[in-house]
């Protein structure tokens, strides 16, 4: 526990030293630190998730807060593994991402000091098992990535997107609060342990309590309904920040609902279907609207919802294996779950990464206004395809692993014989498939859209010079989702330990063991696919090593006068599909039409709104509005009024305290 | 001691010698499957027609040409077709062909099966985006969009049948399915029916799509592979014809009963694939392609059935149908 405090204070250090140092050297200044606060974080982090122990240590603060329990368990061994090395690439990244911002008078050392805050109280998050003290990390974690969010504050929409993302966490934070509350009162006590008991008595008392933190946690994680500061925030915010708040700091929001998970001994089935419910909805809506994006950021961030969605998939199939009695089922599920929290970070941060490449070098995050990108910058075109395959969940990278291991778990679940297990999992496995089947068509559509086909617009800048920071940052990222996608058996062997945290009574069993060889053998399939495919190329390049391969234009049907505006746009390629789910989406469409023989002008403008947003949150704020405008007397603005509040309210108290004497 | 390393050595030879039947069956019965499909077009249309090996001529004289390649395009373009090529045959190596064995079987085969065939079209798509031209674009979004819908009733055909039979690879399901009794001829009937679609949807044929359509505006299939010649059409044009033979495979594992011996069911594979590809030859005659509008409500009617399917699977193994 000291190693890991060594570690936190290294960060911290480099937070306060990038106030201080020259502003060209902020950012390496804090990579180097955090550098070496991650390997001291690593040492106990690592020790714990191999060999399953945990460290427990005790800080002692007066009241109100009282004595704050840590603990490294697995579980929170996994996530500060995670946190710290995803930042410490996202803050490399960010070496070669702030050089243009240089010398122009932006907050560089403020913005470096909110980074090192926010993994700093990120890893606390993982470890506090505290109530109140969780509370104060959680809050201070919402408010320094709020800065870091509105880096580019003279855009208004960057503002704009920020007050959002900060009224968006403290309505998550008040529902935490209620929940905590609730919890600590009936206690006596704030810590976590004590909850325990109180979880375990009455089911429905804890179904409420579950669906309360669920409510709570889920606006940071980013689940439907509560999704909408996502695809806000994310587009505002660097791309360095949204990387690393998409890869790690909404998962924080997971690792609450499975810290509550592990206060629950046995969920009730009601939860494991609520669950599994909403998280299917948040997937299928997350990728509708991703697919509906032209803004690459925006798409990323909707997609974002939509692995949210697998992972909570994993966590319901893990729920339900829980609640009957299913030990394979669960651990199946958690740790497609939570291999799946560690994919989506890897591939989410190499897709904003390269995103944020391409805005820096272009200056636009519209994928209509970008194409041929692929022959101008191939080593990103060559990334983000990594990224894109991934994340879209096929093999041969990360993405297939861990959805693989959510589909063993669900089929593993129909040895529970009972008809609803079996037709909600059906659902699941056709909502699942159908979602890997449109992550596919988004991403081919990004992807194209960005990278393929000619240029809709003339790129001025020097287009291919990559800072090496960056571009060691997102090799590294897209090694890791080649590794995972190429040897899974060793990667499950490692989740053993935080899955255990959840399933209380695995030990490593013959169904795991048998699953682990499933592995292995999917792995050699890979490999020899792999194979294969290297196979046919080299017989096509003797082939062709011979013959003439010459060069020429693109079949144009007889059409000579074609030109780049003519190709299929990112809209017209998702179209036919998007015209199929209208039904689910609000589309205001301003449309000039072309009339009469001499048309003059035309036009169309069309305006994504988010449904939730429209039909859900506008009535519900403007109810909230109107109800508190009734007491807006009270708020007059007259200081003397104001003291006469103060005065009254002393008065009555003093009464009460005297009348109740 | 001795006898029975002989008895493994035997085996190991036997299956090595199933593996490469399996991948022999996989790779020539697609030109035939082609071939008939044609001869049985000419025969609606009173012509005599091209002979059933025509196809191989046609790819060995692909393979013998030069290329020439879109100045628009980048890297993908060269290696699309091929990943693509070795996605479907690698598919192909995982569902039983000859005597119900399947060269690669494990647990959860299927899934790989799915998700192979997803990453060869993830290549086919961008490889035709790659090339700028608007025709296959309007080719490659069409394509995504119904293979889109018709993903799901594939997986809910294979869960089904997970928990009808309580086996998870291909191999044992099949196994399973034919060993079995009257009741799961109807869930054995909707499932078939399910695939069928599902071919003509992934094969691009009528009344989804029109392969011998001569207007680039009406077609799937054929218009993204415009810019395509030599040997990576002739990748993409065997590839294409693999993945239909794949389904009618699967199909013809439906039907076919209980072991038999390899010369018996390997004959009885090659009849029920080649009764499939005159069930497809003639609706090609005799069906007009659907509106491209009309498609997507021709591909739910996959869903629909595997759901009935799924209803069947419930009351078998809940409603005593036993």
């Amino acid at each position: 526990m000291i190693i890991f405090f060594l570690g936190i204070s290294f960060i911290l250090a480099g937070g306060f030293g990038a106030l201080l140092i020259n502003e060209k050297e902020k950012a390496r200044c804090l990579a180097i630190f955090s550098g070496i606060g991650t390997f001291f974080i690593l040492v106990p982090a690592i020790k714990v998730l191999v060999s399953g122990i945990t460290i427990t240590s005790t800080i002692k603060f007066t009241y109100p807060i009282g004595n704050v329990s840590l603990i490294i368990d697995p579980l929170s061994a996994f996530f500060l593994s995670l946190i710290s090395i995803m930042s410490f690439i996202g803050i490399i990244y960010s070496i070669g991402y702030i050089k243009p911002y240089l010398h122009k008078r932006m907050a560089i050392s403020s913005h470096y000091f909110f980074l090192s805050i926010l993994v700093i109280s990120m890893l606390l998050v993982c470890i506090v098992q505290n109530a109140l003290a969780f509370l104060v990390v959680w809050e201070i974690m919402a408010i320094s990535s709020f800065f870091l969010v509105i880096f580019e504050s003279e855009k208004k929409e960057v503002i704009h997107a920020g007050i959002n993302y900060i009224i968006n966490m403290h309505i998550g934070l008040f529902i935490l609060m209620v929940g905590f509350l609730i919890l600590s009162i009936n206690a006596g006590n704030v810590d976590f342990s004590s909850f325990k008991v109180l979880l375990n008595t009455n089911t429905s008392f804890t179904n409420t309590m579950f669906i309360i933190f669920f409510l709570g946690f889920g606006v940071k994680a980013g689940f439907f309904p509560v999704h909408t500061w996502l695809p806000r925030a994310h587009p505002a915010a660097p791309s360095h920040i949204s990387g690393m708040m998409s890869g790690i700091m909404i998962k924080t929001g997971i690792y609450g609902i499975l810290r509550i998970l592990t206060l629950i001994n046995k969920p009730s089935l009601t939860l494991s279907y609520f669950v599994l419910m909403i998280s299917i909805i948040s997937a299928v809506y997350g990728i509708i609207y991703a697919i509906r994006q032209n803004d690459i950021k925006k798409m990323l961030a909707y997609c974002s919802i939509e692995n949210i969605g697998i992972i909570g998939i994993g966590i319901g199939i893990g729920m339900l294996g829980l609640s009957y009695n299913n030990n394979i089922v669960a651990i199946m599920g958690f740790s497609g779950s939570i291999l799946h929290i560690l994919n989506h970070s890897i591939f989410k941060g190499l897709l904003f990464y390269g995103a944020g490449f391409i805005y820096q070098k272009t200056h636009t995050k519209n994928m209509e206004h970008l194409g041929g990108l692929a022959k101008k910058m191939p080593a990103v075109s060559l990334l983000f395809l990594i990224g894109s395959i991934a994340i879209s969940g096929l093999p041969p990278f990360n993405g297939f692993i861990s959805e693989f291991i959510i589909y063993n778990g669900m089929f593993q679940s129909f040895l529970v014989r009972n008809p609803f297990i079996l037709v909600t999992v059906i659902i699941s496995v056709a909502s699942l498939a159908l979602v890997g089947a449109m992550a596919l068509l988004c991403f081919t559509k990004a992807f194209s859209a960005i990278f393929l086909g000619n240029a809709k617009n003339t790129y001025t800048e020097s287009i291919n010079d990559m800072s090496p920071a960056m571009l060691v940052s997102m090799v590294v990222l897209a090694i890791f989702t080649l590794l995972i996608g190429l040897f899974p058996q060793y990667v499950f062997k490692l989740l053993i330990n935080p899955v255990s945290v959840l399933v209380p009574s695995y030990h490593f069993s013959v169904e795991s063991l048998n699953f682990v060889s499933t592995l292995s053998t999917l792995s050699w399939c890979i490999m020899a696919f792999i194979i294969i495919a290297g196979l046919i190329y080299l017989i096509r390049y003797l082939l062709l090593k011979q013959r003439s391969v010459y060069q020429y234009k693109t079949w144009d049907c007889g059409y000579q006068a074609g030109n780049n505006r003519m190709q299929y746009t990112s809209s017209s390629y998702a179209d036919p599909f998007l015209s199929l789910t209208k039904p689910l989406v609000h589309n205001e469409v301003e449309l000039t039409r072309i009339e009469g023989f001499f048309p003059q002008e035309a036009s169309m403008k069309t305006h994504n709104h988010d449904v939730v947003e429209i039909y859900l949150l506008k009535p519900a704020f403007k109810g909230i509005k109107s109800l508190l405008n009734l007491f807006s007397w009270v708020q007059s603005g007259d200081t003397q009024l104001y003291i006469f509040y103060g005065l009254t309210s002393l008065v009555a108290t003093l009464l009460w305290i005297m009348l109740a004497n | 001691m001795d006898n029975a390393g002989e008895l493994s050595s035997t085996r190991k030879e036997r299956s090595m010698l199933l593996a490469i039947l399996n991948i022999l069956f996989l790779l020539i019965v697609p030109f035939l499957f082609i071939g008939i499909i044609n001869r049985t077009k000419a025969f609606w249309a009173g012509r005599r027609g091209a002979p059933v090996i025509q196809p191989i001529y046609d790819f060995i004289k692909l393979i013998n040409k030069g290329e020439v390649i879109s100045t628009t395009s980048s890297y993908i373009f060269k290696v699309y077709p091929v990943i693509t090529y070795a996605s479907i045959i690698f598919a192909g190596l995982l569902i039983p062909i000859i005597s119900h064995k399947s060269v690669l079987d494990f647990k959860l085969n299927f899934i790989l099966f799915a998700y192979i065939l997803a990453f060869g079209k993830f290549f086919a798509l961008i490889g035709a985006m790659d090339t700028g031209s608007s025709f296959e674009g309007i080719g490659a979004s069409r394509e995504v969009t119904f293979s889109t819908i018709a993903e799901p009733a594939f997986f809910i055909v294979i869960a089904s049948f997970v928990a009808l039979t309580g086996n998870y690879s291909f191999q044992d399901i099949f196994l399973f399915l034919q060993k079995s009794n009257t009741f799961v001829y109807l869930i054995t009937v909707l499932s078939a029916v399910t695939f069928f679609i599902i071919l003509l949807v992934e094969g691009s044929r009528v009344p989804v799509d029109d392969p011998n359509t001569h207007l680039e505006l009406t077609m799937i299939h054929e218009v993204m592979v415009l810019d395509n010649s030599g040997p990576d059409l002739a990748f993409i044009c065997h590839g294409a014809a693999i993945k239909m033979t794949i389904f009618a495979i699967l199909i013809a594992n439906l039907l076919l009963p209980e072991r038999i011996g390899i010369i018996y069911s390997s004959l009885l594979l090659l009849v029920i694939i080649s009764a499939i590809s005159i069930v497809i030859g003639t609706i090609e005659s005799l069906v007009a392609r659907l509106r491209m509008t009309h498609v997507p409500q021709f591909i739910f009617i996959s869903i629909s059935v595997s759901l009935i399917m799924l209803s069947a699977t419930l009351l078998f193994i809940y409603g005593g149908a036993k």
